[in-house]
C-alpha cells in the first residue's frame, strides 16, 4: 500500500480511534482484511449466477455501497440451495486485483500505449474494413467463449454472420463442449441434456465417466454425497484414468487405459444383451440401430475434413458387432478386469436401480468424443434408463454459459441461433429476425477453432477478435498458434479484464467489464438460463463485450441492426433472440421472468419449466399418447450406434513412453486469470505441478517436489513433481493442471481432434520424463 | 490521548450518521430480491448437539482461540475459513478424516489446541470450501476490502440477551461454535448447558436493515 502524508494521518487517526473503541467495547476485534472506509455496515444482497463453472450455482453478492464485500450461496437457487465452493465463496475478490485492465491499449511501434476507448474502437472498425477489402470477408474472424454472456454471443453472431457475411465465428466451447453437442445430435437429433440436477437425488447409482466431480463440480458432488448419506443404498462409481479425490469418496474406483472407455462401454452393452437386461419394450418402440464410418482419422493435418455416413443396421447386426467386446477381450485392451466390467453392466442392467451417468471433459476432450457419447447413450437406451427422474445420461459443462451462449445461440461456424447455416429455412429465419438480406448469410461453414488458428498461422485469416478467453494458454500444440498470432500482417484484438498471455500477443486491448459489472445471462448444464444485473460499476473505461461489438458494428454502418440504447439493450437483445426458439421444444422464459428468478429452465412453456425432456409426463413438446418421444429425430426414435474402439492419435512408444493428461484443480478455474488473483485460492495452489506414479518416480530417481523435465514431440517443460499428492496416476501416466501461465503445458499437447465434433483431445498424448 | 478521544467522538457520531443514512439508502434499493433469511429449520441441530455433548466439554475453557485469529482466516465475515494447519497434499478432504477432529472437537497435542467444532458436519466434501495455505505470497496485489465483522454485545437493553448477529446459513448449530474449549474466547458462552439457545437469542443480522413495525391497513 502506498502511503502519502494525507492518508498516513487518516490511517493513524483511524487506528487510534479503533484502539480506543476496543477499550470501550471489550471483545471487539478486527479482521485481517482491509475495512471499507465509510461503510454503513449494512449489506444489500443481489442475486447472480456464479462466474465460474457450468454448474450454475446461484450466489448472493453482498454489496456495501458500490463495492462487493461478501458472497453467500443463494438459497432460492435449486442448483446449490445455498451452498458454494471455495471459488464461488471468494468469487467477488476476482473483481479487485490491482492489475485490472481499465484503459484501451493500442500497439504503436511495437509498444502498447493507452488510448481513449473510442479511438481503439475506431481502429478495430477500420482494420475490419481494410482487411475485408484486401483479403475478402473470410479473412476476419471472431473467437469468443463459453464465458460470453448470451447477449455477447448473440451480437457477435449477428454482426459476423448476418452483417459481415462470414461464418468465421467460433468460441472456446469448441475445445470444451463440441463432442457433447455432436453426441446429442447423432443420438437424439437435438442438443442438451434430457435430465436435470434433481436426477442426483433420485438416482440409486451414479457412474462418473472420467469426471473428477469432487474438484470440478464440487457442489453437485456434495449433493451426491448428501443423497448417499440420506438414502444409504446409493452407489457412486468412479471410472477414470487416474485416482483423484472423487475416487477416494466413491464406493468403487475403476481405472482404465486412456481411450479404452470406448471398448468398455461396448462391453457393458454386450453384457446387458448377454444377460437379457435389455428393456425390449423401450428398445422396440423408441430406438433404431445405426453404424457410421470407421478409421476416421485424427485431424492433425491442415485442411482435414470428414463427413460421417450413417447407415441403418438391424439389432442382430449390432449384436454381431458387439461380439468383439466380450469383457474378457476388453480386459486385455482396457486393463479393466472382466469382473469390474460385469459389475458396471450389472448396475446399469438391474431393473430395480435408477442409474445416472455423469461426464464432462474426459469424454468430450477425446479423439472419439462423439463416439463415446453415443456409446454411453447406448447403455441408457438399451436399458430404457433415460428421461425419467434418476435415469439420466448427463453431460456436464465446464463454463458458465457454454450451453447458454455457444450451444443455444450457436456461436460456432456452422450454427445459427436456430439451426445451421447449411439449411435454407434456417438462414431465412435468421435473415428475417436480423433484418439483413438472406444472401448475406453464407451457406458454407468455414473454420472450426483449431483450423481457424491454423488459418491465422497460414495467413488465410488476418484479423481475429478474441473475447473473454485465453487461447494462448488453452490451444493445444500452443507454440504453432502463438507464433501464428505474432506473424507480420496479423491483427489481434483482445477484450479482457486482466493481462494474460493472450493480451501479450494483442495489437489492441479492450478493457472489458466483468461478470456482474454488466447485465447479462448465462446458461448452465441443465438448460437453466440465469440473469444477472449490473451490480458493481465497472472501473475506468471498461465496457461490456456486447457493447464493444455494438460500437464496432455501428462504425461499420450497421446502425439499423444494432439500434438499442444503453439502458435497454440487454432486454431488447434477449427478446429478439428469444424469437429464434419460439417452439415448445426450446421456448425461453421472457426477460421479466428471468430477472425475478434465480434461473429458469427451458423449454419454458405456458409458464412452466421442463425438468425432463422427451417424456410426455414432463415435456409438453412430446406427442401425446406415447411414453417417450425423442422428437429431435423425425420418427421420434433415438439412435443406438455401433461405434468401435479405436486408439488415441498418439500413444506411448519406446521413445515417448508416458501418457500426458491435463486438467484442472478445485482452486483454479480455466486459465487461472481470475482465480489466481483471489488471495486464498492462489495461496492454496500457487503453482502447477506434474503428478507422477510413485513407482515411476522411484525409477526416475525423483522425489516429491523435485524438478522433472517433460518432453513431447511438440515441446518441453520443467516443473515440480507431485508424488502421492492430491491425485495419483497409474504407472505410465502423468497429469498436469493447465492453469499456470508459467508452465504452459499445452506447448506439449497435440492438436488431434474428434473428426465429427472437431474438439481437441487434451487428455492423451505421448511424453517422456527426465530428471531435471 | 485527548486528541484520540476527540477523534473517537467524531468517529462515533459519524458512524451513527452513516448507519442511519445507509439504512435509508439501502432500504430504498433493496426492495427487489426478497431472499429468505430464515434457516430456522436447522434449529434441531442444536438439540442434537446438546444431547451428545458432555457437560464437561461444554463448560471447558481454553481461551487460546481469539476473534482476531478467527477473522484472520477469513476474507470477509461469513466466508469459509482457510485451513490454518498443515494437511498432507494426499489428504482427500475425506469427511472421516476432517470430522475425526472437527465433528466433536477435542485436544490435539500436535497443535497444542482444541479442534474447533464444525456447525455443518453434514457437508462432507470439506475441501470444496476450505483450502490450506501453501504460500503467503500473492499472484497480484489486491484491492479487496470488506466491511467490519459484526459487533459483539448488541443487547437491546442492559442485560438483555444479545441477538444473533450473523446469518444462520451453515451456522445453525450454536453450541458448535459458542461452547466448549475450542470456542472463540470472546463469543464463548458460559451457559451452554441450558441447551435451548434460541429460547433467548433470536437472529438480528447486523448487516441487514432493521425492520420497523408499521401498520398496514
Amino acid at each position: 500500500m502506498k502511503i502519502n502524508r494525507r492518508s498516513f494521518i487518516k490511517f493513524s487517526a483511524a487506528s487510534s480511534a479503533l484502539a480506543a473503541a476496543g477499550s470501550i467495547f471489550p471483545g471487539i476485534s478486527f479482521a485481517g482484511w482491509q475495512n471499507q472506509e465509510g461503510a454503513s455496515g449494512r449489506i444489500n444482497w443481489q442475486k447472480a449466477p456464479c462466474r465460474f463453472c457450468g454448474t450454475g450455482c446461484g450466489v448472493l453478492i453482498g454489496m456495501s455501497g458500490d463495492r462487493a464485500v461478501a458472497v453467500k450461496g443463494d438459497p432460492n437457487c435449486s442448483v446449490n440451495k445455498g451452498l458454494c465452493c471455495v471459488k464461488g465463496f471468494h468469487s467477488v475478490q476476482a473483481l479487485y486485483a490491482k492489475d485490472r485492465l481499465k484503459k484501451a491499449q493500442i500497439r504503436k511501434n511495437g509498444k502498447m500505449v493507452e488510448v481513449p476507448i473510442s479511438e481503439a474502437l475506431d481502429v478495430i472498425a477500420a482494420k475490419i474494413k481494410e482487411t475485408i477489402k484486401k483479403h475478402g470477408k473470410d479473412s476476419v474472424s471472431m473467437y469468443g467463449s463459453g464465458q460470453w454472456t448470451i447477449p455477447d454471443g448473440y451480437v457477435a453472431s449477428k454482426l459476423f454472420k448476418g452483417c459481415l457475411g462470414t461464418n468465421n465465428v467460433e468460441a472456446n466451447a469448441r475445445l470444451c463442449m463440441a463432442s457433447a453437442v455432436t453426441g446429442f445430435m447423432t443420438s437424439f437429433g437435438i442438443d442438451e441434456p434430457m435430465g436435470c440436477y434433481e436426477d442426483i437425488e433420485a438416482a440409486d447409482v451414479m457412474i462418473l465417466w472420467g469426471n473428477n466431480m469432487a474438484e470440478m463440480h464440487p457442489v453437485l458432488f456434495s449433493r451426491m454425497l448428501a443423497s448417499r448419506k440420506r438414502k444409504r443404498n446409493v452407489t457412486i462409481v468412479d471410472f477414470a484414468t487416474r485416482s483423484t479425490r472423487t475416487s477416494q469418496a466413491a464406493d468403487k474406483s475403476i481405472l482404465f487405459k486412456p481411450n479404452t472407455d470406448l471398448a468398455v462401454a461396448n462391453a457393458i452393452c454386450y453384457e446387458i444383451i448377454r444377460n437379457d437386461w435389455v428393456n425390449w419394450d423401450f428398445v422396440k418402440k423408441h430406438t433404431t440401430f445405426h453404424k457410421g464410418k470407421t478409421n476416421i482419422g485424427y485431424g492433425t493435418e491442415d485442411h482435414f475434413s470428414f463427413k460421417d455416413k450413417p447407415e441403418d443396421i438391424t439389432f442382430e447386426e449390432y449384436k454381431t458387432f458387439l461380439a468383439d467386446y466380450t469383457p474378457e477381450k476388453v480386459e486385455r485392451i482396457s486393463g479393466v478386469s472382466a469382473k469390474d466390467i460385469k459389475y458396471m453392466a450389472s448396475l446399469y442392467g438391474d431393473p430395480s436401480k435408477k442409474v445416472t451417468s455423469f461426464w464432462c471433459m474426459g469424454m468430450n476432450q477425446h479423439v472419439r468424443g462423439t463416439w463415446i457419447q453415443n456409446l454411453v447413450y447406448n447403455i441408457h437406451l438399451l436399458t430404457g434408463k433415460i428421461s425419467t427422474p434418476g435415469n439420466s445420461p448427463f453431460s456436464l459443462t465446464g463454463q458458465p454459459s457454454a450451453c447458454g451462449t455457444v450451444r443455444e445461440v450457436g456461436t460456432l461456424t456452422h450454427k445459427l441461433p436456430h439451426g445451421v447455416v447449411m439449411n435454407e429455412e434456417h438462414r431465412k429465419m435468421a435473415a428475417e429476425i436480423w433484418d439483413v438480406p438472406v444472401s448475406n448469410i453464407d451457406p458454407k461453414p468455414t473454420y472450426h477453432t483449431v483450423e481457424m488458428f491454423r488459418a491465422l498461422d497460414r495467413g488465410d485469416i488476418r484479423f481475429m477478435w478474441i473475447q473473454v478467453t485465453n487461447p494462448m494458454i488453452t490451444m493445444p500444440k500452443l507454440k504453432r498458434y502463438r507464433e501464428g498470432c505474432l506473424k507480420e500482417d496479423r491483427f489481434i484484438v483482445v477484450s479482457d479484464v486482466y493481462p494474460t498471455p493472450t493480451t501479450d500477443v494483442a495489437d489492441v486491448i479492450l478493457p472489458a467489464t466483468m461478470w456482474v459489472e454488466q447485465e447479462g445471462m448465462y446458461g448452465n448444464s441443465e438448460r437453466r438460463t440465469q440473469h444477472f444485473d449490473a451490480i458493481v460499476p465497472g472501473p475506468g473505461d471498461t465496457m461490456s463485450d456486447t457493447w464493444q461489438l455494438i460500437e464496432v458494428a455501428r462504425r461499420l454502418g450497421f446502425k439499423k441492426q444494432f439500434p438499442w440504447g444503453k439502458d435497454e439493450y440487454i432486454e431488447k437483445i434477449w427478446e429478439e433472440y428469444r424469437r429464434f426458439h419460439d417452439s415448445p421444444k426450446h421456448n425461453m422464459a421472457p426477460y421479466s421472468v428471468l430477472k425475478k428468478r434465480s434461473g429458469v429452465q427451458w423449454p419454458f412453456v405456458n409458464g412452466k419449466e421442463t425438468r425432463w425432456r422427451f417424456n410426455p409426463k414432463y415435456d409438453p413438446a412430446c406427442k401425446k399418447g406415447t411414453d417417450f418421444d425423442f422428437y429431435g429425430k423425425k420418427d421420434g426414435k433415438a439412435w443406438i450406434w455401433a461405434r468401435p474402439y479405436e486408439p488415441a492419435a498418439e500413444s506411448p512408444d519406446h521413445e515417448y513412453n508416458f501418457w500426458l493428461c491435463t486438467g484442472r484443480v478445485i482452486e483454479h478455474w480455466h486459465t487461472g486469470s481470475m482465480t489466481r488473483r483471489i488471495p486464498i485460492l492462489h495461496n492454496a495452489m500457487p503453482e502447477s505441478y506434474v503428478e507422477i506414479n510413485p513407482e515411476d518416480a522411484a525409477d526416475l530417481g525423483v522425489t516429491n517436489g523435485e524438478k522433472v523435465k517433460i518432453v513431447s514431440r511438440r515441446g518441453e517443460i520443467v516443473m515440480k513433481a507431485s508424488i502421492n499428492g492430491r491425485g495419483v496416476p497409474p504407472r505410465g501416466t502423468v497429469f498436469v493442471p493447465f492453469f499456470d501461465e508459467s508452465y504452459k503445458i499445452n506447448e506439449l499437447t497435440l492438436d488431434a481432434f474428434c473428426p465429427i465434433s472437431k474438439q481437441p483431445d487434451y487428455k492423451k498424448c505421448a511424453v517422456r520424463l527426465e530428471k531435471a | 490521548m485527548i486528541k484520540a478521544d476527540k477523534n473517537l467522538g467524531k468517529v462515533v457520531t459519524c458512524f451513527v450518521a452513516i448507519c442511519l443514512s445507509g439504512t435509508l439508502m439501502v432500504l430504498s434499493a433493496n426492495a427487489a430480491p426478497g431472499i429468505p433469511q430464515g434457516y430456522d429449520s436447522g434449529g434441531e441441530k442444536i438439540f442434537k448437539r446438546f444431547d451428545r455433548t458432555p457437560l464437561a466439554v461444554m463448560t471447558g475453557t481454553d481461551g487460546k482461540r481469539t476473534l482476531k485469529k478467527y477473522y484472520e482466516l477469513r476474507q470477509y465475515s461469513g466466508s469459509p475459513p482457510r485451513i490454518p494447519h498443515d494437511v498432507p497434499t494426499s489428504f482427500s478432504g475425506d469427511a472421516l478424516k476432517c470430522l475425526s477432529c472437527h465433528e466433536r472437537g477435542g485436544y490435539d497435542p500436535n497443535q497444542d489446541a482444541y479442534a474447533p467444532v464444525t456447525p455443518h458436519p453434514e457437508y462432507e466434501n470439506c475441501f470444496q470450501c476450505h483450502v490450506p495455505q501453501r504460500t503467503k505470497k500473492l499472484f497480484v496485489e489486491t484491492e479487496w476490502k470488506s466491511i467490519k465483522p459484526p459487533k459483539l454485545g448488541l443487547s437491546e437493553m442492559g442485560g438483555s440477551p444479545p441477538p444473533i448477529p450473523h446469518s444462520l446459513q451453515f451456522r445453525e448449530d450454536c453450541i458448535a461454535c459458542h461452547a466448549g474449549p475450542a470456542a472463540v474466547a470472546e463469543i464463548r458462552v458460559e451457559h451452554a448447558s441450558r441447551g435451548n439457545c434460541r429460547q433467548c437469542h433470536v437472529p438480528m443480522i447486523s448487516t441487514e436493515i432493521r425492520k420497523e413495525f408499521t401498520r398496514t391497513k
